[in-house]
């Protein structure tokens, strides 16, 4: 009967294992290794050109959010039409190509629900 | 003329070393980067168990460790990296965390993510047989699934002290936790695995 791994046993077979997968990695994903490295090497010519712009984007995607959500609130109570359905799906897709920080915002997902369920009468 | 050539000497002298300064740091970083790349990527990957995001992950390491630790000494950037690609994961499952409790709120499940198969389909470079690579491959998928399942302080610990072979100091640094906590995390790691892989590991 084969006795129990001891610590180092275990340590050099789990690194052996790990060196391993280390050195199958394939070419598409090792390109986009040097691709990435290439862009963080970006910053000590030109500091700030990697990313500064998409420091940006989850603001921007508070904004269009906001606008569409304006825009549909504003159009509920003009017309007295309830939001579709589809709503909340639409914004959580924009939500989540945009920023996943945006789906901490769960008391704004909590109010479009309940905008979408309230009466006709009652939106807007 | 002679005042000219004396301005320009110096503005010379000023602008050169500079520019040599960052040319030596940019190939010194480069040559470190690309050192830690691969290793990087698949330690994030086999704790977000997610290539993509884990190439996202190491990218944006990179891109920090550049923007605001390339003038630290050489040394101090082996722990600085893997302190910032800790922070990428922790702030990851964070992240997914949130994102899974609200897809249940809207009545989705993720259950895709246990499909995930970390090991690529790559050519063996080391030239074993089928079954040796399938049998490699194999114990290499009990370790990770164990290796995920440890607690994150313990999973830290046991990467960066056994894949990366970084000291208990360096761990520490990386951690951002004394050395007496890397011991015992590393301690339960190591516990905690000897009983999930048991002894017909490998």
């Amino acid at each position: 009967m084969k006795k129990p791994l001891d610590e180092k046993e275990l340590t050099a077979q789990a690194k052996a294992l790990f060196d391993d997968s280390v050195e199958r990695l394939d070419a598409a994903t090792l390109s986009r290794l040097n691709r990435g490295r290439q862009q963080a090497l970006k910053e000590i010519r030109e500091p700030g050109s990697g990313g500064e712009w998409a420091r940006w984007v989850p603001a921007g995607g508070l904004a269009a959010a906001a606008v569409v959500a304006v825009v549909v609130w504003q159009g509920a109570s003009v017309e007295h039409v309830t939001p579709p359905a589809g709503t909340v799906t639409d914004f959580e897709i924009i939500l989540s190509e945009d920023s996943l920080d945006m789906l901490e915002d769960l008391e704004f997902y909590s109010w479009m629900d309940m905008a979408s369920l309230e009466p006709e009468g009652d939106v807007g | 003329m002679t005042a000219c050539a004396g301005i320009f000497a110096v503005s010379c002298s000023g602008e050169q070393p500079k520019e040599a300064m960052t040319l030596q740091r940019e190939r010194q970083l480069n040559q470190f980067l690309a050192g830690v790349e691969r290793r990087a990527l698949r330690f994030a990957e086999i704790a977000v168990r997610d290539r993509d995001e884990a190439l996202d992950l190491v990218q944006d390491a990179m891109i920090k460790l550049a923007r605001n630790y390339a003038g630290h000494p050489e040394e101090e950037w082996t722990p600085l990296f893997y302190r910032i690609l800790q922070n990428g994961i922790r702030d990851w499952h964070r992240r997914q965390m949130v994102r899974n409790r609200v897809m249940v709120w809207f009545g989705r499940s993720s259950a895709a993510e246990d499909d995930y198969d970390p090991v690529a389909q790559a050519p063996d470079p080391m030239g074993r047989t089928p079954d040796e690579q399938i049998e490699a491959r194999q114990a290499m998928q009990k370790l990770e699934h164990a290796v995920a399942g440890l607690p994150a302080r313990q999973r830290e610990a046991f990467m960066l002290r056994t894949f990366e072979g970084l000291d208990v100091a360096a761990t520490a640094t990386a951690m951002g936790c004394s050395e007496g906590s890397v011991k015992t995390h590393y301690s339960r790691a190591i516990h905690t695995l000897r009983d999930m892989l048991g002894e017909h590991w490998q």
